[in-house]
């Protein structure tokens, strides 16, 4: 039944979020860009955060993904946070403590035990942690079925040796879930993944990457080299693999997140609008009988206008995520269209203030820097073509 | 709680059009452009599933179905022939300014004639001018029945005009089963007027919003069809739509149908206070993805595309030509912009 409301809980929810975002996510987000570093680790606000509960599993949080009973809304409450959160600071959400994108593998495709080994740290109140999830390499970027990162049996555990790039949180990660390959030539077949702990040996050249924008968390690069990993470390054990699910687990992750990616592009967008609309309002562009504020009224309702489209098709593949109906294309869709409408909506509100949209010192500056990678995780614009093309076009899988 | 799946009652009207549009429509679609009219027992089919005033209040005649059925019901007209909406509905996009202006009697009496429809104009652009109580000027365009009474959204306010309107026939560039007229006024005595400004933006969001709905149900026909002629028609040893440059584009053509219909239903549920500033965005961003996939449908097909063998050239025609109503795109767009700047 078509709706367009919050329930009492995400109202709360997302007021907690705005105050979170206004007091310290925004503020952080511009400090950090400034002096071109992450946000520390150590810094006092993850504390708060973690004592907040922010990142932190409780003891309902299965229930949440999953209720027993009544109707289940966990894909709806993430697409309209990540949309909140992004709007106050997408880098600085990031750098938030918690299991991150490492969570949804370990509770589609893990154990018993291990989905209660790996998620105990993170019901631990005492410190903030972070999990993180490592496919990507220097060579395997979109194409992930040619991931090279090799694992190989030795005894009672799993040896790995290859590279990762672009992982966000590595460096301060209790555990990094790593996909590699049993055997390169057989592609997706040959994927596994593994929970590789803070600390193995083997886990090196741990470094932070340079980024043009959400420059609040770290993204990083490390080396895996000879780097033995336990048996009980293999996500689902070996028999989860013998149906060619592996991947699988991977890709429906993927389902699952990218609603959630394409929302914080859409809050990128709303920030970009405000400040835009803020920078007009204050500089009397909407009152002055002008052709070229005429324009700045036009962009503006084309901005508000391209959001709000993107919004609807985040819900829409988070209502059916909720439903447990397919939404491979309605997630794709929104996530090719949501990216790409937030870089027009940034480009659009630099272009708005004029030549003071390109000083450092505006927030659409940063965002216009920021809004770039949207277009890139969690799948390019491309990708997410190629997922749609393929269910209704049967367009090939190797094309 | 957020859900954008239909609810159980507009699953059953759309399945109703659906099944319309598909056995009524497109195979007398050619017949009906090619004749300027559509068949009376068609038009009498329509009426008689209690289609046209569905959305009116029940003193109209209407069912008190809610708007977004009606815009999910549209958009399958559309899919089958937007042409023949205008003359199926019979008050059509003007029904919301008859409701407005008090015209009971009228909407029955359009329903009871399959020959006569209403012209609505929607003229913000200073074509039409009122003086005393009477209207002058020419509008160029509207699907119309010569024999229909007129309509006039101005910003002055809502004007119908029964008698002293000279409406001569004209050739439109699509939507030719509804015929096209050219509509004059020489001091033309208004029978009816409405000066009420919230009642003129409930009336002209209504007309965007028919208009919109049919542009989705085009937009969505169009698409499908060079999906599926892509999927068939092989070019260097493979369908042609497993080339990436035409699975990206066909895939974009998809995506812009769908984000244009969930902005109709949205504004279709807007409270009154963003009704203006929702139906426009709903027509334009409608008319944007429905201009990106017209022209790219026929471009997939080729020269099959430019030929009125195939369907897709039609509904290119169709595209342009019902972008311009309502206000069109530019005046949607204009109206979205003033929003911003109040």
């Amino acid at each position: 039944m078509i709706s367009f409301d919050v329930d009492e809980k995400l109202a709360q929810q997302l007021e907690r979020v705005r105050t979170l975002g206004r007091e310290f996510l925004r503020p952080l987000g511009i400090e950090a860009d400034r002096k071109g570093e992450a946000i520390p680790a150590d810094h006092p606000f993850f504390e708060t955060a973690w004592r907040l509960g922010i990142g932190r599993l409780g003891p309902e949080e299965d229930e949440e993904e999953r209720p027993r009973s009544g109707e289940r809304t966990a894909a709806r409450r993430g697409v309209v946070l990540g949309e909140e959160l992004a709007y106050w600071d997408r880098g600085a959400a990031v750098a938030l403590p918690g299991p991150g994108l490492g969570a949804p593998p370990i509770r589609r495709m893990g154990t018993p035990e291990q989905r209660e080994r790996f998620f105990a740290p993170f019901r631990d109140p005492s410190r903030p942690r972070w999990g993180a999830f490592a496919m990507t390499e220097p060579g395997a970027g979109s194409d992930v079925a040619a991931i090279r990162t090799l694992a190989r049996k030795e005894g009672d555990a799993w040896v790995l040796d290859g590279a990762k790039t672009f992982i966000s949180n590595a460096i301060r990660a209790e555990w990094i879930v790593v996909w590699a390959t049993v055997d390169p030539s057989a592609g997706r077949a040959g994927h596994r993944a593994f929970v590789v702990e803070k600390g193995t040996p083997g886990l090196e050249d741990m470094r932070a990457e340079h980024k043009m924008g959400l420059v609040a968390y770290e993204s990083a690069s490390f080396t895996l080299r000879h780097c033995r990993v336990p048996a009980e470390n293999l996500l689902g054990g070996e028999r989860y693999y013998e149906s060619r699910a592996g991947f699988k687990g991977a890709m429906e992750s993927f389902n699952a997140t990218r609603p959630m990616v394409a929302a914080m592009a859409v809050g990128i967008a709303r920030a970009a609008y405000d400040a835009a609309r803020e920078f007009a309002r204050e500089h009397f562009l909407l009152s002055r009988p002008l052709p070229r504020h005429r324009r700045v009224a036009e962009k503006l309702a084309r901005m508000a206008r391209k959001i709000e489209a993107a919004r609807l098709l985040c819900w829409r593949a988070a209502s059916l995520a909720d439903a447990e109906r397919p939404n491979q294309v309605e997630a794709s869709m929104a996530k090719a269209f949501a990216p790409a409408i937030a870089q027009e909506a940034a480009g659009l509100a630099v272009e708005v203030m004029a030549e003071a949209g390109v000083r450092q010192d505006h927030y659409v500056e940063k965002l216009y820097r920021d809004v770039k990678a949207m277009d890139i995780v969690e799948g390019t614009g491309q990708i997410q073509r190629i997922v749609v093309a393929r269910r209704l076009l049967g367009y090939p899988a190797s094309g | 709680m957020i859900d954008l799946r239909l609810g159980p009652e507009e699953e059953m009207i759309r399945e109703t059009g659906q099944a319309f549009a598909r056995e009524r429509l497109r195979p007398a679609m050619r017949e009906h452009e090619r004749r300027g009219s559509v068949a009376a027992e068609v038009v009498r089919a329509y009426r008689e599933l209690g289609f046209p005033t569905m959305e009116a209040p029940e003193s109209f005649g209407g069912q008190g179905v809610s708007l977004l059925s009606k815009v999910v019901l549209l958009e399958e007209i559309g899919w089958g022939d937007a042409g023949a909406a205008f003359a199926l509905e019979g008050a059509g996009p003007g029904l919301r300014a008859l409701v407005e202006l008090g015209e009971r009697d009228l909407c029955g009496d359009l329903l009871a004639d399959p020959a006569c429809y209403l012209a609505t104009i929607v003229d913000f652009a200073g074509r039409i001018a009122v003086r005393e109580g009477r209207l002058e000027g020419r509008f160029p365009f509207v699907p119309a029945s010569p024999k229909g009474p007129v309509v006039v959204l101005l910003p002055e306010g809502i004007f119908l005009c029964r008698e002293g309107v000279r409406v001569s026939r004209v050739e439109g560039c699509g939507l030719g089963a509804s015929g096209a007229s050219e509509v004059s006024f020489d001091g033309t005595p208004a029978a009816a007027t409405c000066r009420d400004p919230a009642a003129l933006v409930r009336s002209v969001a209504h007309a965007r919003l028919f208009v919109a709905a049919l542009l989705v149900g085009v937009a969505r026909a169009a698409t499908e069809y060079a999906m599926r002629y892509a999927q068939e028609r092989v070019a260097f040893g493979r369908p042609i739509a497993h080339h990436q440059g035409l699975a990206f584009l066909l895939t974009d053509m998809a995506t812009a149908v769908d984000a244009a219909r969930l902005l109709l239903w949205r504004a279709a549920f807007a409270p009154e206070a963003e009704l203006e500033r929702l139906s426009a965005w709903a027509l334009a961003e409608a008319a944007e993805a429905a201009l990106f996939v017209g022209p790219n449908a026929v471009q997939v097909l080729g020269g099959h595309g430019f030929m009125k063998d195939h369907p897709v050239e039609k509904w290119m025609r169709d595209i342009r030509t019902l972008a311009q109503l309502a206000g069109g795109r530019d005046e949607a767009e204009l109206v979205a912009a003033e929003c911003e700047a109040r």
